[in-house]
């Protein structure tokens, strides 16, 4: 019994000894590729940083553009992962690199594969590059059949491809890519909500006229992502029709996202539908959305009915209505100076004193 | 020479603005953290340091503010280069001490540009100092 003990242990140790030589082999050899490849793409890299960083012109990218293809393949992922984190000069003659070498007539023809990691890899490459000739195809893979299985359901990989053209669109800044995108929300698999909201901001303003249309839509998940854009932007003259959302779309939600928006359009005509809203009947959710949207607004008008708001009996009313008048600047935080310095235990004095508090953490007093 | 710190996590970041700096004449230390930029500026104090706010073990603020606190790095300019944005960051960035707040993605060739800007502008309060002194 001792000896097959023994021999047990025996072959165990033998085991993890060969194993542990095993991993230190593989880990050196690992290394040594690496060093080599290091070795292998330092010269290229050198020559990429030289066109990056903006040199006389011409040589640096006759370098780059003219090198060897197991050179750029080395220095591919490094030109890619600079594409994001350069602008002016140095990001054109990047791209300018990628359009000689035929990489970009290459992602175009791959955007059309029919494989997705081929066509997702060809997609995020073009929207980093900016290449808005792609636009077409990229719609065409946001509402891609394609990317429906036969139960009509959006299949992993099917949607992760959505998600790289989505995001490939808003980095185009393409105003036509709205229709696609707002539609990409419908259906029975919408893409992630946020997501097209990003993009449709990074369309830009001349994306606005397309998006107030899309606000006819009848699924208040598309109502909701647009106004949301909507707002984020700042769009000029989508203040009324916004407002129309606030008072009467039939989805709470939708409202509530309305009243959001038209604090972030900051427009003076926003005040009235804000403080209608405030005074409202409406939940406490929507109300507590209009005035939080009051304070966003950043109007001085809103002093007088948001020192009466802080008055509310409802917690989340007073509580929004402090955090507003805090967010109103110097006139605002007078108010609430005023309101907490009263004497008695009100809840308006605290609601006061805590947003006090909170301007003094964040350093806007 | 001046002497330019750069502090960058971002190896590709920190080898382009090396290169970009050193093209442009000026004698660069890079380091790949906070801990490791404070280091380098103890004992080399340089005249400026380009940092980035978002870095493992020392933030780039934090790295701000030891520098402004200690005698020795008080008086080496300071440019922020980071992707944060909004203007609460940049509140913060100007609030830990900073004299300068780049926004990523950002143009080597102006980085240069504000990095001779604010050295000019030092040299001539300097020398505006000194000749109020004496």
């Amino acid at each position: 019994m001792i000896q097959l003990a023994s021999v047990t242990i025996g072959v165990l140790l033998g085991i993890s000894t060969a194993a542990a030589l095993l991993i230190a082999v593989l880990r050196a050899a690992r290394g040594l590729r690496q060093r080599r490849r290091a070795e292998r793409a330092a010269a290229p890299r050198r020559a990429l940083l030289a066109l990056a960083a903006g040199g006389e012109g011409a040589p640096e990218l006759e370098a780059v553009a003219g090198m060897p293809d197991d050179a750029w393949r080395a220095v591919e992922p490094t030109a890619l992962d600079l594409l994001a984190k350069v602008r002016g000069e140095a990001r054109e003659s990047l791209a300018e690199v990628f359009a000689r070498r035929g990489v970009v007539a290459r992602a175009l023809r791959d955007l059309r594969d029919g494989r997705p990691i081929t066509q997702a890899r060809a997609a995020e490459l073009l929207g980093r590059l900016g290449r808005r000739e792609a636009v077409p195809a990229l719609c065409s893979l946001v509402a891609d059949p394609r990317a429906h299985s036969r139960r009509g359901t959006v299949t992993g990989v099917r949607a992760e491809l959505r998600v790289v053209a989505i995001r490939a669109l808003g980095r185009l800044g393409d105003p036509s890519a709205v229709a696609p995108l707002v539609s990409s929300l419908g259906g029975a698999d919408p893409a992630p909500s946020q997501l097209v909201a990003h993009a449709l901001i990074q369309l830009g303003p001349d994306a606005a006229p397309a998006l107030m249309t899309a606000l006819n839509a009848p699924q208040p998940l598309v109502r909701m992502t647009v106004l949301d854009a909507l707002g984020r932007l700042g769009a000029a003259g989508a203040e009324q029709r916004v407002a129309a959302l606030l008072h009467d779309d039939p989805s709470p939600s939708v409202r509530e996202t309305a009243a959001t928006a038209l604090g972030r359009l900051g427009t003076g005509s926003a005040l009235r539908p804000l403080l209608d809203a405030a005074n409202s009947d409406e939940s406490l959710a929507l109300r507590a959305s209009a005035v939080r949207a009051l304070g966003q607004l950043g109007a001085r008008e809103a002093i007088a009915p948001l020192t009466a708001l802080i008055a509310s009996p409802h917690y989340r009313i007073a509580h929004e209505a402090a955090g507003a008048l805090r967010r109103l600047g110097s006139a605002g935080h007078a108010t609430l100076r005023e309101l907490a310095g009263r004497s008695g235990t009100d809840g308006a004095g605290a609601h006061a004193r805590e947003a006090l508090g909170m301007a003094e953490l964040t350093g806007q007093r | 020479m001046t002497t330019v710190l750069i502090a960058e996590d971002d190896e590709d970041i920190r080898d382009l603005v090396v290169f970009k700096l050193e093209q442009a004449g000026f004698t660069v230390i890079a380091a790949p953290d906070g801990t490791a930029a404070l280091a380098a500026a103890q004992a080399q104090t340089p005249d400026l340091a380009v940092i980035d706010v978002s870095m493992p073990q020392l933030s780039g603020l934090d790295l701000c503010r030891l520098l402004r606190a200690d005698p020795r790095t008080a008086g080496t300019l300071i440019i922020m280069l980071t992707a944060r944005s909004q203007e609460g960051d940049v509140e913060a960035g100007f609030s830990a001490g900073a004299d300068d707040y780049i926004v990523k993605p950002f143009s080597p060739r102006e980085l240069t540009s504000r990095i001779r800007a604010l050295m000019q502008r030092h040299g001539r309060e300097e020398a505006r100092r000194s000749e109020a002194l004496g």
